[in-house]
């Protein structure tokens, strides 16, 4: 699926670029790692993020309001969290995990990031993670007529079939072994 | 009786300095968590591991510092914006994270230096103790059956026919 794919990850930073930049420089990516998009099952949003800068970034906030709790229920995991210290060169991982609770289209849209890129915490940086895009939930009952295993069908076309097969079959049965104790009688 | 003040005094100022070296530390951690693990395919591409957890000091300390050590990763734990609760994730591969037991020990700053520091040196980590432990327990991840129901509801069929088919053939010589 198209949306698992979050293709772009913005630059927090600003444009001025230099090795000897002490400065933290965030990117973020968010990821909905599901395969099906399925109202009533989980959904995995994956945010990763990175320090590309020279610096530590501090008091990172990341904030993901892009969920209007109509459509989503949170089911594990935070939609706000905060890291203290994210150090030059580091990648954190978090997730959540949300039960979508309508079927349909939806946009899944960026998260906000806000940290400090000097260890002086004057300027406050803001910025954006990637968008995974518009994904399509699947209603539960068609994806369950599809992807269901369907033993209770299999189960109930079994019971259903029982009386052609096993009416037949009684009465043979019963024949038969009237027929054979009748030959042994005789022996 | 000079040497009983002496010895009082040294208690006294004993005591005094773990109250001051104990104003960090986390005292008696009570720890009440929740944990989630990708059951299926269909949810994840990846085996995601969520633990999510409240923890309460007895000496009132709040929002200190915490990380994790998980399956030989090492990583800081989340604050939420609810007071005292924190996260940790990780994500990899189905096959990098098999199902089974996964004990997570926490540290705070203090312990997480000493922990890396023993790694770094190849000293014995078990030393170090951690100021509390959550279990992980991951039970698979589910990636279908192997045999569809309509396979087995052919095979059934044809085992039907085929008793039926075999009874007849011996009734008629």
């Amino acid at each position: 699926m198209k949306l698992i794919v979050a293709a772009v990850i913005l630059t927090l930073a600003s444009i001025s670029a230099g090795q000897e930049d002490p400065e933290a420089r965030l990117l973020v990516s968010k990821n909905v790692l599901n395969n099906y998009l399925v109202e009533g099952k989980d959904l995995t949003v994956e945010y990763k993020i990175f320090n590309v800068g020279g610096g530590a970034a501090l008091d990172v906030h990341l904030k993901d309001s892009s969920f209007p709790t109509a459509d989503f229920e949170v089911v594990h995991g935070n939609l706000e969290v905060m890291w203290e210290r994210i150090s030059p060169g580091a990648n954190m991982t978090h997730a959540a995990i949300l039960r979508p609770t309508k079927f349909g289209y939806f946009n899944f849209t960026s998260a906000e990031v806000v940290y400090y890129g000097k260890e002086d915490k004057k300027e406050q940086k803001f910025g954006y993670s990637s968008a995974p895009g518009e994904g399509g939930i699947v209603n539960r009952k068609d994806f369950d007529r599809r992807f269901s295993p369907h033993v209770l069908d299999w189960l109930v076309f079994a019971v259903m079939t029982l009386p052609s097969l096993g009416i037949p079959c009684l009465l043979w049965y019963s024949s038969s072994r009237r027929f054979t104790s009748h030959v042994k009688k005789q022996n | 009786m000079a040497a009983t003040t002496s010895k009082m005094l040294t208690i006294l100022v004993l005591a005094v300095l773990t109250v001051f070296t104990s104003a960090d530390v986390c005292l008696g951690p009570v720890v009440k968590s929740e944990t989630y693990t990708t059951s299926e395919t269909t949810v994840s591409t990846e085996t995601v591991f969520i633990s999510q957890f409240t923890l309460t000091c007895k000496n009132g300390l709040q929002n200190i510092n915490l990380f994790a050590d998980v399956a030989g990763r090492m990583i800081p734990a989340v604050r939420t914006t609810v007071t005292n609760q924190y996260q940790i994730t990780i994500t990899d591969e189905y096959k990098a994270l098999r199902s089974g037991n996964y004990e997570s020990r926490f540290y705070d700053e203090e312990g997480f230096s000493a922990l890396k520091k023993a790694r770094r040196n190849n000293e014995d980590v078990s030393t170090i103790t951690p100021l509390f432990t959550i279990n992980i327990s991951h039970g698979g991840v589910w990636q279908g059956t192997y045999i569809q129901s309509e396979f087995v509801a052919a095979c059934v069929a044809i085992l039907v026919w085929w008793l039926a088919f075999s009874t007849k053939s011996k009734l008629t010589p």
